[in-house]
This record gives structure tokens, sequence and C-alpha cells, in this order.
């Protein structure tokens, strides 16, 4: 059995960047990714809030005829594999079989492009639906196109596990490759939730976070006043090997993915079970997974969305876990806002940049911490720390509960 | 008519981001010349659809990848005039 993977390529597009570093520095920085809806924006008057990623002509990764009708979601998600294959300097069927390569690319799908056909049919009728509609949104083809795209012919699907979804698709990678079923796989999620319809839902489920005259202000993780969560769009790519098949072709990894974790609250569609008693289940069967213990984890990137019951959830999680013996813990949505699914992959890989520059991100916007947790907040600024593993918690609606632990390729 | 309908077909290869250079009235609308595929004929045929207010079957829309130009635009201002005197 192959324990880990290794990531050669990390591919990103984030409200606060593209480039890994870029995203890092930001976060440990606490340079926003959240403003105001721009003026020309859909969402201008729908929300106070949102974090946008930067614009991306879809004729620049898909032809120009199959353009016309695709969702921003698939339009990203192809940006973020081409990045990332290009950093794992991985051509398929050069350097790899095109059957021995997997993709695991999520997300909810294009339910932005979707609604827009469906107020074009009560317009207009059959006439008003495109036969491009389907490709343009189903869950399943940001994986797809990914596999047209480079070439890829082995085993690809989406995980549809909500704001879980990135961070079991780097999972269920990490399973692929342990049954040598693939010696490389392209994993990630891309989510595009910044459209009014997406936005109110959230909005009118008393999900976002509202009243605050900053826009920079109005992710707070784990802060006592914190009131919802912030929309943001990202995509998230990895790509991981077989560390005998990387080190083979002679590619170097940025670290390794160690072992990983996924359960059910059983519980309700949107509520987390309070007790967090699944999510805690999930940090341990990683950490049972990767081997390691609670002792051996450096740094833990919470899922903490900034919802009053999904932080205080968490919280109780975390502290079941690790009790006493509890690593540095941050959440970085204080600056990305939540990007859904995708938020798995853009914070598994800031987790790796953490262990490679020996540097912790805080939680920005922490400014009075929930007293009513006991955790061991970075705050303020980043913490220079030598990290050998992280912890990288993601849950959805669903009650979905995901755990990825993270270490040094050389550790 | 199908000097009209001609406009409207190169019109629509425009909007489709299709090329129109080095069309005639012999380019057959597939593969073997305009390169429509699956979906893009099937956008054509809905765009004839709603500009005429014909209808055509699925076997039909299928066809127009082996008409030329000529032979579309005959097809269309046919099918017009027949459901125009229905």
């Amino acid at each position: 059995m192959t324990a880990r993977a290794a990531v050669t390529g990390i591919g990103l597009v984030t409200p606060v960047g593209t480039a890994v570093d870029e995203v890092f520095d930001a976060v440990c920085a606490g340079r926003s990714g959240l403003s105001a809806p721009p003026e020309d924006h859909v969402l201008r008057g729908v929300v106070d809030v949102a974090a946008f990623a930067p614009p991306i002509a879809a004729d620049s990764v898909i032809p120009a005829k199959e353009a016309r009708l695709v969702d921003r979601s698939i339009v990203m998600a192809l940006r973020a594999a081409e990045d990332a294959l290009a950093d794992a300097g991985l051509e398929v069927g050069r350097d790899v079989d095109p059957y021995r390569v997997a993709v695991v690319v999520s997300g909810v799908g294009g339910l932005d492009t979707l609604a827009d056909q469906a107020v074009q049919r009560s317009r207009r009728g059959r006439l008003g639906v495109s036969p491009f509609m389907l490709p343009g949104v189903l869950p399943n083809m940001a994986a797809a196109r990914t596999a047209i795209k480079f070439g890829i012919r082995g085993y690809t699907s989406s995980v549809g596990t909500a704001c879980a979804a990135g961070g079991q698709s780097i999972g269920e990678a990490l399973r692929i490759l342990r049954a040598g079923e693939a010696d490389v796989v392209v994993c990630g999620c891309s989510e595009a939730p910044l459209f009014p319809t997406f936005a109110d839902a959230f909005g009118n489920a008393l999900a976002l976070a509202k009243g605050w005259p900053d826009p920079a202000t109005a992710s707070r993780p784990f802060d006592r006043r914190r009131n919802g969560l912030v929309l943001g769009e990202a995509a998230g790519v990895l790509v991981l090997e077989r560390p005998g098949f990387a080190r083979a072709r002679g590619a170097s990894a940025h670290a390794d993915v160690l072992g990983w974790g996924a359960t059910n609250d059983a519980y309700h569609p949107t509520t987390p079970r309070p007790d967090g008693s699944s999510a805690a289940a999930s940090m341990e069967i990683a950490l049972r997974d990767a081997g390691l213990t609670t002792a051996d984890v450096d740094y833990l990137n919470a899922h903490g969305t900034a919802t009053k019951a999904g932080d205080a959830a968490e919280a109780k999680a975390i502290t079941s876990v690790f009790g006493g013996a509890m690593p540095p813990v941050s959440s970085t949505k204080g600056v990305t806002g939540h990007m859904l699914g995708a938020s798995g992959v853009v914070e598994a890989a800031i987790g790796i940049a953490a262990l490679r520059h020996g540097l912790l991100p805080p939680t920005h916007n922490l400014d009075e911490p929930d007293p009513s947790m006991d955790l061991n907040h970075v705050r303020d600024k980043a913490l220079a720390a030598p990290a050998r593993t992280v912890m990288s918690n993601s849950f959805g609606f669903g009650g979905h509960n995901v755990s990825v632990i993270l270490g040094r390729a050389d550790a | 008519m199908t000097a009209e309908i001609r406009d409207f077909l190169l019109e629509s290869l425009t909007e489709m981001k299709y090329s129109t250079d080095g069309i005639d009235e012999d380019t057959v609308l597939g593969p073997a010349g305009a390169d429509l595929e699956s979906l893009a004929l099937a956008e054509l045929a809905l765009r004839v659809e709603d500009r005429y207010g014909v209808r055509f079957e699925v076997e039909e829309a299928e066809s127009f990848a082996g008409l030329t130009v000529g032979e579309f635009c005959a097809v269309v201002a046919q099918r017009i005039s027949t459901s125009a005197a229905t």
C-alpha cells in the first residue's frame, strides 16, 4: 500500500490570487479578498460583501465554439487544472500513460448558468433553452472537461458533498493512488456561487454575514461577534502522484498527503451536530489513517466559516480530539471568505505553504475570541513555527465532515 | 427567400463562433465543410425554428450535417412555404 501521495502540482484561482505564495502571503498578512460587489456585478445590491476571484475568459480554456454557454465554475476549474499540471511539469501521454491518470474534480456545478437558462425557458419557451446547456452546467463537467482538455483517459468523477467536496476529492485521490488504480490523480474543486439566486438562498437561510460597514471585517471566524459567512468563488486543483512514480520521473513534491477521514453528522441537512462528535471522529480517523497521533499535528486549518453554529460545533470537536495538546488553530476564511467546496483545496494549498515556509497563518478579524470556545488560536499575525504536519478540515451541508492531513515531503 | 436565409445562416454561424471565411453555396455544413458538430447543428435548427416559426424533427436536424449551404437554404425555404400554407 502506498501510504502517502506526493503533491507535485498546485493550481489556484482565488479572491486573493492565483499563485500559492501570493495566496499564502495574503492570508498571513491579512490582505483581505472581501469587498462590496463591483458596480457592474450581478450581486450589486444583493449582498453587502463577497469574495471575488479574477475574471477568466472562457475561450482562454476551451474552444470559442463551446465557450458561449459554459459556467464560470468549469472555466475556473480548467484554469486551475492547467496551472496545476504545468506546476507538476506533467504532460499526459508524454510523462504518463493516459489510462493511468485519474480526475476527481468536484463542485456543485453550473447553477448560475442553469438558473439563467430557467429564466430563458420561462421567457421564450423551448426555444430559449440551449443545446449546449448540459455540458455547460452539469457537476461532472469540470472533471470531464479536464479529461477532454488534457487527454486523460483513466477513472474520472466528481464528488457531491457540498462544502466538503474539495477536501473529499483530495481524500478520494489518495485512495485511488493507494489502491494502485492510477499513478497520477488530478483532484480539486471549483465553485462559482456569486449570483443572486444562490446568494439569496444563503441570505434567506440567515447564513450570511451582515451589518459590517467595512467589507473586509465581515468574515470573522471564531470571533464573539461573528454573524455569518461571506460567499467566495474559487477553484483549486492539485496533482497527486504515487511518490515512487513522481521520483522516477524526476518530479519534486511540494508536500505529501498522509491520510484522511470522512464521516457524516447524521443529524440535519444544514445544521451541524452541536456536540461536533462526528466532526471529531473525522479528525480521529484521519490521524489513524496517517499513522499519527494528536501530538504530531503542528497546525490545524479549521473549516471555520464564521457561522454561529458551525464554528461552535467545530471548536467542540477540535477540543474533544486534541484536548490540552492542541496545535495552533486558524481559519483563513477571514481573508478568503467561504469558497464552498473549493475551500478544502485552497486551504490544503495554504497548509502546504505553511509546511514549506514554517509560518502559520492567523485567523483574520478574530478581535475577540468567542469565550465559549477553548482553542489555541493564531491571532493578529502569522506565527513562525516549523511545521511537519498539518490538518485541514472541511465540512458541508448534508453533515459531511472531511479531514485531510498533509506533511512535509522530506519528513 | 433563400438569400435572406443564407444571410441568416451566416449571421448565425458568426454568433456561434464559426468562421464563415470561404463558405459558399457548395460548402457542407458538417465536418466535411463548415465543421458544425452535433450540438451546433441542433442549435442551428433551433435558431431557424425561432426565426421562421417552423419545426424540425430530430432526424432532420441531424441530416443538416450532410447538406450544403445551398441545400440547407432550399430545405428551410420549402419548410417555410409549407408551414405558411397550412
